[in-house]
C-alpha cells in the first residue's frame, strides 16, 4: 500500500503545482500572443516592402534591402534585442521594453519573410508576366494581379514555418524585461524552487499556441489549393 | 478591303548578345489578312512575333501599328499591346483564376470596364471557342487544347486589331491540334487579322492569304500559299518543304 502511495506522490505534487500556477500565466500568454501577432503582421509588412525594394530597378534601394537582410541574418536576435533596448538609448533613441521587443522581432522576421517572398516571386514562370504584359498590363498591374497572388500562395508553407519561429522567438523578449511566458516561468521557478512543473506549464502553452497556428495555416493552405487539379 | 495597314515592320534587326537573329525584316500586314510565318528552328519566327509586341526589344528598325510609329515609352507599349493580342505556345493562362476570370482580367484591370458588361462579353467569347460550360473551372482542370482556346478568348477579350500566334499548337498532343486550328480558322473566316507562326503546313496552306518563309533572320520568300507550297522558287524553301512534307 505504502509502495503505491510513494509511487504516486511525486505526480500528485507535480500536478498540484501545475494546476496552481497554470492560471497565473494569463497575462504572460497575452504578452506572448501580442508579441507574436505584431511580429508576424509587421514582419510580413516589412517583408513585402523589402521584397519590393529588392525587385526594383533602383540599385541604391536594392543595396539598402540587402544590407538590412545581411545584418539581421548575420547577427543573433538576442544581440539585436539588447542593441535596441540598451544600445539605441545611448544615441537618444529610447523605446519602452515592449516597443523595443516588437521592433526587434518584426525587423528580424521581416528579413526572413522578404526572402521567402522573393523566392516565391522568382519561382513564378516568366510566361505569366509575359502573358499579362502582352494583354496590355503595366508592370505594376501584372505584379499585383498576376504575380503576387500566385507567389503568395506558393509562399504559405514557408511563411507558416516562419510564423511558428516568430512565436518561439518571442521568448527572447524575456531578456528585455517583458513578462511573457518564458520570463514568467523563470520568475515562478525562482519563487517556488520547483522549476520542473513551471517549465512544463510554459511548454504546454507554447505547444498549444503553435498547434493552433499551424492547424489554421494548414487550413489556409487547403483553401488556397482550389485551383489545382 | 485589304488596304488598311495594321502592322508595318521596317528593317527590323534583333540580336541576342552576339547572335544576330533578325537581319532586316520588312513586313506589311493589312486588315483582315492572315499571314503564316514558316521556317526552320532558329530562323527567327518567334523572335519576329515577340518584337512586334515588344516582348523583345528591337535593336534597329521601325514598327508601325495602325500607321503609328511605336516609341519605346512604357505607356505607349502598354497601349500598343492592347491592340495586338498574343497567343503563346505554352498558353500561359493564369492558374489562380477561373477560365471566366482569365478572359475577364484584361478588360477589367486594364480598361477598367464595367464587370457585368465584361462578363457577358467573356461568356460569349467562351461560347465562340466552345467552352462556355468550363467558365467556372480552373485552367489546371482543362486539356491543353481547351487551355489554348481559353487563351485565344482571353486575347480576343481586349478587342485587338490583330492577333499574333506563336506556335499555338506545338505544345499540344496531336489529337488536340484540330480543335485549336478549328478556332483559328473560324476567326480567319470572321475577318480577324492574324500573324501565325506555325509548323502545321497543311493548315498554313489552307488558312493563309500569304505565307512568309523565314531563313536565318531574313525573309527568304513570301507569297500566296500556292506559290510557296506548290511553286517554291528558292532552293532553301524547296528543301525546307521537302524536308517537312
Amino acid at each position: 500500500m505504502n509502495f503505491i502511495i510513494n509511487l504516486f506522490t511525486p505526480f500528485v505534487e507535480f500536478f498540484t503545482v501545475v494546476f496552481k500556477y497554470a492560471p497565473k500565466f494569463d497575462k504572460a500568454i497575452i504578452y506572448t500572443l501580442e508579441l507574436s501577432i505584431f511580429s508576424i503582421l509587421l514582419g510580413t509588412l516589412i517583408g513585402l516592402i523589402v521584397t519590393t525594394l529588392k525587385l526594383t530597378k533602383f540599385k541604391v534601394l536594392q543595396k539598402i534591402a540587402y544590407f538590412y537582410i545581411s545584418i539581421v541574418r548575420g547577427t543573433p536576435l538576442l544581440l539585436q534585442l539588447y542593441f535596441i533596448f540598451y544600445g539605441l538609448p545611448l544615441i537618444g533613441l529610447e523605446f519602452n521594453s515592449f516597443t523595443s521587443a516588437i521592433i526587434g522581432l518584426a525587423f528580424h522576421s521581416g528579413a526572413y519573410i522578404s526572402e521567402i517572398f522573393r523566392g516565391a516571386i522568382v519561382s513564378i514562370h516568366y510566361g505569366q508576366e509575359e502573358a499579362a504584359r502582352a494583354l496590355g498590363m503595366s508592370k505594376v498591374q501584372s505584379f499585383f494581379h498576376i504575380i503576387l497572388p500566385q507567389a503568395f500562395k506558393r509562399s504559405v508553407p514557408s511563411l507558416g514555418n516562419q510564423f511558428i519561429i516568430a512565436v518561439k522567438d518571442s521568448s527572447l523578449a524575456s531578456v528585455i524585461t517583458i513578462t511573457e511566458i518564458t520570463l514568467t516561468a523563470r520568475q515562478f521557478s525562482a519563487a517556488t524552487y520547483n522549476p520542473f512543473p513551471i517549465l512544463f506549464i510554459a511548454g504546454v502553452y507554447y505547444y498549444v499556441i503553435i498547434t493552433i497556428l499551424s492547424k489554421s495555416l494548414k487550413r489556409l493552405e487547403g483553401r488556397l489549393r482550389v485551383d489545382e487539379r | 478591303m485589304k488596304d488598311k495597314l495594321i502592322i508595318k515592320v521596317e528593317g527590323l534587326h534583333k540580336s541576342f548578345d552576339n547572335l544576330e537573329v533578325l537581319k532586316g525584316i520588312d513586313l506589311d500586314v493589312h486588315e483582315g489578312e492572315v499571314i503564316s510565318i514558316i521556317g526552320g528552328s532558329g530562323s527567327g519566327k518567334s523572335t519576329l512575333l515577340r518584337c512586334i509586341n515588344f516582348l523583345e526589344k528591337k535593336n534597329k528598325g521601325n514598327i508601325f501599328i495602325n500607321g503609328k510609329k511605336i516609341k519605346r515609352s512604357a505607356n505607349e507599349i502598354n497601349k500598343l499591346r492592347e491592340k495586338v493580342g498574343m497567343v503563346f505556345q505554352r498558353f500561359n493562362l493564369f492558374p489562380h483564376k477561373t477560365v471566366l476570370k482569365n478572359v475577364m482580367v484584361g478588360p477589367v484591370v486594364i480598361k477598367k470596364k464595367n464587370k457585368e458588361q465584361v462578363e457577358k462579353n467573356a461568356l460569349k467569347l467562351l461560347e465562340n471557342v466552345g467552352l462556355e460550360d468550363k467558365a467556372d473551372v480552373y485552367p489546371a482542370m482543362l486539356s491543353g487544347g481547351q487551355q489554348q482556346r481559353v487563351a485565344i478568348a482571353r486575347a480576343l477579350a481586349m478587342e485587338p486589331d490583330v492577333l499574333l500566334f506563336d506556335e499555338p499548337t506545338s505544345a499540344l498532343d496531336p489529337e488536340l491540334v484540330g480543335e485549336v486550328l478549328h478556332v483559328i480558322d473560324k476567326l480567319a473566316k470572321g475577318g480577324m487579322t492574324m500573324l501565325i507562326v506555325t509548323h502545321e503546313m497543311g493548315f498554313a496552306k489552307e488558312v493563309s492569304d500569304r505565307v512568309v518563309f523565314l531563313h536565318e533572320g531574313k525573309i527568304e520568300e513570301s507569297g500566296t500559299p500556292t506559290e510557296i507550297f506548290d511553286n517554291p522558287k528558292s532552293e532553301r524553301l524547296k528543301s525546307f518543304i521537302s524536308s517537312i512534307w
